[in-house]
């Protein structure tokens, strides 16, 4: 298939790549010069570019959104709502049949069930709240519901929050990875929240009980608070890293640093 | 009370406000290419102005629907981020209460024969951004709620809007100016509503379309002009 991922220099671009690259034919695009690693066909332009995404789009079977910009008002919105809105647009014009757009989980289970609740789940009807970067994701994945239910366009939607890196378990945080701590149970390792972009792009449309699902992306953690049965049920998604150097307590010494995305 | 209205250019607002200028002190704004006369122009960016703009306001009146005029990506930018700025620097000076207008064309896809009312899911157009971003202001709005930030009343108004209902009229929408602006006031003077509450509003006509029992539950000063 013909897929464009736009906002595919960030973090989580490379491993969808990496997932990709070899089984569909990609064009990379970002608001940000290509990555020097990246030797694919590559376009630069910003997600919120509607007529731009809307001409990147042409000829596509695919779109995959991995566009992300939390802490700026006005870059906020434009990435994450109006972004969504150009590739809605754009899969409108061209006749695309599936788009994969993705965000943080809580532009869904939101501040209000995360305190309170277990065994959250992503079919449950989305609460934000107004947390910025929440909000703007979760009215951009809104707009991707409104395009769905009038057009028929297939959304997926995955979910993602703690990523790890697989060699050392650590993440984005400063200080390297902790073990022996408390963790965020909703955590996954870069190359699995690649391959499950992958599972999405690749799902038969049979297999989606409507034209608009969402997916909450980690492998099997122990604490209850969410649910992941859905992804491995529906898309077949098989984490290689079950991230338990995290939530064990064995030991686990971490390498040198490795880029293997590209 | 001291009261904000947005988009005052639009024809909704100047309904809005010329009925409501007699018992309150009305503030006017709009966006700085449409603001004109003693209006504030204010672009509804983040920051001091939009700050300054809700400044000593109790209630704000937001014309969510049919406000403004142009493309379709400066509407849906208004619509969300523009009302997020505006719910935001009013949460955080205190607005007590937030009014928003908003269009029951959001049903408009539903058969007329249907007996839709507030309980019933909205199924806003994806072509015509007009409605697509009056439904993208009721989820900003809806979020503010959901936080406790600020006290909501969206009210959802038939189309179009007449001066007064003809007797062979075909609209079965059909909204009357003084009904608007009459469950504005009694919106703003209410102290029965939660912190969301959508209220469905039309004029009584003929096939009338839609329920409004819940707008004479919470406003019974309108019992008269809802029914027939």
């Amino acid at each position: 298939m013909k897929i464009l991922i736009l906002g595919g220099n960030g973090m989580l671009g490379p491993w969808a790549v990496r997932a990709l690259k070899d089984r569909h034919e990609i064009l990379l695009t970002d608001i940000n010069e290509r990555h020097p690693d990246y030797q694919g066909d590559y376009l630069q332009l910003s997600v919120a570019d509607v007529d731009g995404v809307v001409e990147a789009a042409k000829d596509m079977d695919v779109i995959v959104n991995l566009s992300v910009l939390r802490p700026h008002r006005q870059d906020a919105f434009d990435v994450n709502t109006m972004g969504n809105y150009a590739m809605m647009v754009a899969a409108r014009k061209h006749g695309i049949k599936r788009v994969i757009n993705s965000g943080p989980h809580y532009q869904m289970a939101g501040q209000q069930y995360e305190d309170w609740d277990f065994d959250l789940n992503p079919d449950m009807p989305p609460a934000a709240g107004t947390r910025l970067y929440a909000h703007t994701k979760a009215l951009g994945q809104e707009v991707c519901r409104v395009f769905s239910q009038r057009h028929g366009i297939q959304v997926i939607t995955l979910l993602y929050y703690n990523m790890k890196h697989s060699w050392d378990l650590s993440g984005m945080e400063p200080g390297g990875p902790q073990y022996h701590q408390d963790m965020v149970p909703y955590s996954t390792a870069w190359p699995d929240c690649g391959t499950a972009v992958q599972a999405a792009v690749e799902v038969p449309e049979s297999r989606l009980a409507t034209r608009c699902e969402t997916f909450f992306v980690f492998p099997d953690l122990p604490h209850g608070k969410f649910n992941n049965e859905k992804i491995k049920r529906v898309l077949g998604w098989k984490p290689r890293y079950q991230v338990e150097g995290l939530w064990n307590k064995d030991f686990r010494t971490p390498p040198d640093n490795l880029h293997g995305a590209f | 009370m001291n009261i904000l209205i947005t988009a005052a250019s639009s024809a909704t607002a100047r309904i809005i406000a010329d009925s409501l200028s007699g018992n309150h002190m009305i503030r006017l704004t709009d966006l700085s290419h449409n603001a004109k006369g003693d209006m504030i122009a204010n672009d509804l960016d983040h920051g001091a102005l939009t700050d300054d703009l809700v400044s000593g306001i109790n209630a704000i009146i937001n014309i969510g629907f049919e406000g403004q005029d142009g493309t379709d990506t400066h509407l849906m930018d208004y619509h969300t981020r523009c009302t997020y700025n505006l719910l935001y620097a009013a949460s955080g000076s205190g607005v007590s209460k937030f009014i928003n207008i908003s269009t029951l064309r959001l049903y408009q896809n539903h058969e007329e024969n249907l007996v839709v009312t507030e309980r019933w899911r909205t199924d806003p157009s994806a072509e015509d951004v007009a409605i697509l971003g009056a439904h993208m202001t009721e989820v900003v709005c809806k979020e503010f709620a959901r936080d406790r930030l600020v006290d909501v009343v969206n009210l959802r108004f038939g189309w179009p809007f007449v001066e007064a209902v003809l007797p062979d009229s075909s609209y079965t929408a059909a909204t009357t100016y003084d009904l608007i602006a009459a469950t504005v006031s009694e919106s703003l003077l209410s102290d029965q509503l939660g912190p969301w509450q959508d209220v469905h509003v039309q004029s009584p006509v003929k096939h009338q379309r839609f329920i409004t029992n819940t707008a004479a539950k919470f406003f019974p000063k309108l019992a008269g002009r809802l029914s027939q």
